[in-house]
């Protein structure tokens, strides 16, 4: 791994001691602020930092000094070994020198043409906040300056295919369709004045399992002059293209009213160039710009994650905000650019920090696959069957989940659920505690369906963690859904599946320790629970040969992952000795969302196959037009026997397929 | 039913049945009335309902989304049972244009405002307009001021509201969802003043 990666995994650690506080405020803890940063007043940060929103000054951290120790373990043949370059790939950058802050590059999108290189040089000495709008406009004009004369290619309007800015997917072939409910809905809601954003406090956090993780905004009494805000690591802002605030991970968005119109500020400058701002790299801080049509989106992060998983997760965070207003909040901006979002959202942060934390700990948000709980094949058929006989009935989608996992689901024909709509609406669902109180009836969204409408939501739990969601075009159907309810009720109940859900949920999913042994053997037809209680056995009678009980697989496995490519779902061993620690997981959770991007890097890939070494892990990813397969195994582990331990994973999962994927409905879109 | 009575039972005069599923009739004796909540976000609209149907109170809040729906049944001394069904909507502002849906058909609004906050009394006037404009002619409404235990933060004056009332041909209670303060009274009133000669629609 990266040395700097490994320098902050142990700072986390330290943050972690911290029980109250959870997933990313590891990263939040005091991460060694450089040069004293946090220190300076607000007064004397200059307008180029707070731009940056990073300020480092000196620690001039080059890309390119970012090592990759990709070991070349063995000599085996060449395909399986791919060295990837973690940096950006060059397309064209301008590199804004300022006066106190060297080298922070802004990364622009330009169409097909790359390689221009800019450079502006402008002075920063003001340091007041306001002055600061003054030098983006000089800024812009010495830009614009250097523009001219240079002849940058920027990105052409007629390809619409690189750009971020209106990129709403699927929005076009949608639109069409009941567009029309969708935006009166949102008119109306305008109307009716100014509500008011409701407060509220830290309930349970619902994600048992989960580290300590508070409900609803944290640390609202934040602000940009705050050093503990400016210490967070990663930071996510939603904002309108007029520089209103309309979300904030930290701090309360009003209070962040100026640091918004800097970037809003940012935005404009880069726009006015003809150009659309993508990146910002500010010693270790990334800052990413996302436009949506009126919707800025940016994130903050000095966590070493890759622009495009960034990128990845800001995509998702509209998308969450399209699931609980639709995109037709467009239409509110046309009318009036300086419209107040934040109204129309109140209540709702905790739908959002519930998925800011899915992006520390869910594979979901970037593998854009779902996954099942593991239940016998049978059981998991009396649920299809009755889910299946209400969507034959008028419902749309039925879905019928535990936590974040599928139980069975079904759609009506053509429907299509994209594995993104299902993440966010059961984030949604997950995370509004109002929900496990009674049955509801709720309007929502799903932004890869259709982004314009509402779709309306039946919603109930049948157990502690287990929901059922019925999704209809239909408002007034909410007696109907009721009947579906206790239609499927009834039968969960007298076929036991609810009552195998919590069985499942008690024995957990696939561990790394029962991989069975020899792959050359016939694979019986015992379910991987049965499997595993024979291993225990075997592994209590004899000194497992070859098996390394308790930490970990054979060959050193410690941890894998899934992904069927035709199915659009995952499976990811339980984690075993010695990735137990919540911060191990996370680590690791990282690791794998790396090696993700760099196996999908569009510029030097894609790539069927990578062994990477470091300190840490080895970690091999294979990609097949079938799958794609993630593996962790101990730092020590032999190439060879890491490749051939992987087959036998592949093997293991084709044997108990029908149990750990949802094979009978083929809902999504492959 | 999702949500079955665990009788909190202090009504004077009251028993509580068990919920009739898909009872589906409304006869003279036994009426089937669509309830809807209306209301600023965090007057404790579902505190009123969850105290009402399970006679529980939680403090930690917990916003609505879109819409819960509840109901109970209570036995009057003439006989006759009322059953309740009640859409408990959220108050959040982007939820507002949705409330035709759960209002369109009801029987009884109870409309909610917090005495702690002026601006929830405004909003409850809202409400009122909106249902006298757009709502169902016959309907019955209620004004509830909840958070009466909060009296030393009052700041809708109790007169001020029932003359609002009074104006606009409702009846006015205050009530403590956190007490339990006139909260079966709230619903013994309305089965009280429901129209009994006429089926009524749900």
């Amino acid at each position: 791994m990266e040395t700097d990666s490994a320098r902050e995994s142990g700072e986390e650690e330290n943050g972690f001691t911290q029980p109250e506080i959870g997933d990313d405020d590891i990263d939040n803890v005091a991460e060694d602020f450089r040069d004293g940063l946090g220190l300076l007043s607000p007064k004397e940060k200059t307008m180029e930092e707070r731009r940056n929103g990073t300020l480092d000054s000196d620690n001039d951290s080059d890309d390119n000094s970012r090592i990759r120790t990709v070991d070349e373990n063995g000599n085996a043949d060449d395909s399986s070994r791919i060295e990837v370059e973690e940096g950006q790939s060059d397309s064209s950058r301008i590199e804004v020198e300022e006066g106190q802050s060297d080298s922070s590059r802004i990364e622009v999108e330009e169409g097909q043409a790359d390689s221009n290189r800019q450079i502006a040089e402008f002075s920063s000495e003001n340091n007041n906040f306001v002055e600061g709008h003054k030098e983006i406009s000089e800024a812009r004009e010495h830009l614009e300056d250097d523009f001219s004369e240079q002849e940058i290619e920027v990105e052409a309007p007629t390809s619409p295919s690189s750009s971020g800015y209106a990129g709403g997917r699927g929005s076009s072939s949608a639109a069409s369709i009941g567009s029309a409910s969708g935006s009166e809905e949102i008119r109306d809601a305008l109307r009716s004045g100014d509500g008011v954003t409701e407060c509220f406090g830290n309930g349970n956090g619902e994600h048992r399992g989960q580290a300590s993780w508070a409900h609803g905004k944290r640390y609202s009494n934040e602000d940009e002059t705050s050093i503990s805000w400016r210490k967070r690591k990663k930071h996510f802002f939603v904002l309108s293209h007029s520089g209103k605030p309309i979300y904030s991970r930290y701090g309360d968005e009003h209070k962040l009213a100026g640091f918004s119109a800097t970037l809003q500020a940012i935005v404009s400058f880069v726009e006015n160039g003809g150009d659309h701002i993508k990146l910002v790299r500010a010693g270790n801080h990334q800052i990413i710009f996302l436009v949506k049509g009126p919707i800025y989106l940016v994130c903050i992060s000095c966590t070493e994650e890759p622009f495009q998983a960034l990128k990845g997760q800001l995509e998702l965070l509209y998308d969450q905000m399209l699931l609980i207003l639709t995109k037709s909040i467009d239409k509110c901006f046309e009318k009036n650019s300086k419209f107040d979002m934040t109204p129309l959202l109140g209540g709702t942060d905790v739908v959002f920090s519930s998925l800011i934390h899915a992006f520390s700990w869910n594979p979901a948000t970037y593998l854009h696959a779902y996954t099942c709980l593991p239940l016998r094949h049978s059981t998991r058929q009396a649920a299809g069957a009755i889910l299946q006989d209400v969507a034959d009935s008028g419902v749309l989608f039925a879905i019928l989940m535990c936590r974040h996992k599928v139980i069975s689901l079904f759609g009506a024909q053509k429907a299509i659920l994209h594995p993104d709509d299902m993440l966010l609406l059961s984030n949604f669902v997950l995370s509004s505690e109002s929900f496990r109180t009674s049955e509801s009836f709720s309007p929502i969204c799903l932004p890869q369906f259709n982004p314009m409408a509402f779709l309306y939501a039946y919603v109930q739990y049948l157990g502690v963690d287990t929901y059922l969601m019925l999704l209809t075009t239909d408002s007034d159907s909410f007696f109907h859904l009721k009947e579906c309810r206790i239609r499927i009720e009834n039968v969960l109940v007298k076929s036991n599946v609810l009552s195998e859900v919590q069985r499942s949920m008690l024995d957990g999913c696939l561990r790394v320790e029962d991989l069975p042994g020899d792959p050359t053997l016939p694979s019986d037809s015992l379910s991987f629970r049965l499997r595993r209680d024979k291993n225990l056995q075997v592994a209590g009678s004899s000194t497992g040969t070859g098996r390394n009980t308790g930490i970990g697989g054979p060959a050193g496995l410690w941890h894998f992952m899934y992904r069927s490519n035709y199915l659009d779902q995952y499976v990811a061993s339980e984690f075993s000795p010695p990735i137990n620690s919540r911060n191990a997981q996370k680590r690791l959770f990282r690791a794998y969302q790396k090696l993700h991007t760099s196996m999908h890097d569009k510029d030097v890939g894609p790539h069927k196959m990578q062994y990477r070494k470091d300190e840490n892990y080895v970690l091999l990813c294979w990609i097949t037009q079938e799958f794609e397969l993630y593996a962790a195994f101990d730092p020590l582990a032999e190439k060879s026997s890491a490749i051939t331990v992987c087959n036998r994973v592949c093997q293991w999962l084709r044997d108990v397929e029908s149990e750990i994927f949802l094979l009978e409905a083929s809902p999504l879109s492959w | 039913m999702g949500c079955s009575a665990s009788s909190a039972g202090k009504s004077s005069g009251l028993v509580r049945g068990s919920t009739l599923e898909n009872s589906g009739m409304s006869d003279s004796k036994n009426l089937r009335i669509k309830l809807v909540l209306l209301g600023d976000s965090g007057v404790g609209k579902s505190c009123i309902v969850l105290r009402f149907v399970r006679g529980q109170f939680d403090p930690s809040s917990k916003v609505t989304v879109g819409a819960s729906f509840l109901s109970q049944t209570i036995a009057l001394q003439d006989s006759t049972t009322v059953k309740f069904e009640i859409w408990d909507t959220a108050g959040q502002e982007r939820y507002a244009s949705l409330a035709p849906l759960y209002y369109r058909g009801a029987s009884a609004a109870v409309i909610v405002y917090d005495i702690t906050c002026m601006e929830t009394f405004h909003k409850a006037q809202f409400w009122v307009k909106e249902l006298q404009k757009h709502g169902n002619p016959n309907i019955v409404m209620a004004l509830v001021g909840n958070k009466a235990d909060l009296e030393e933060s009052r700041s809708v004056g109790h007169d001020v509201a029932q003359a609002y009332a009074d104006a606009n041909g409702m009846f006015l209670i205050e009530t403590s969802a956190k007490t339990a303060d006139n909260i079966n009274q709230l619903f013994e009133e309305i089965a009280k003043r429901l129209p009994r000669t006429t089926p009524l629609q749900t």
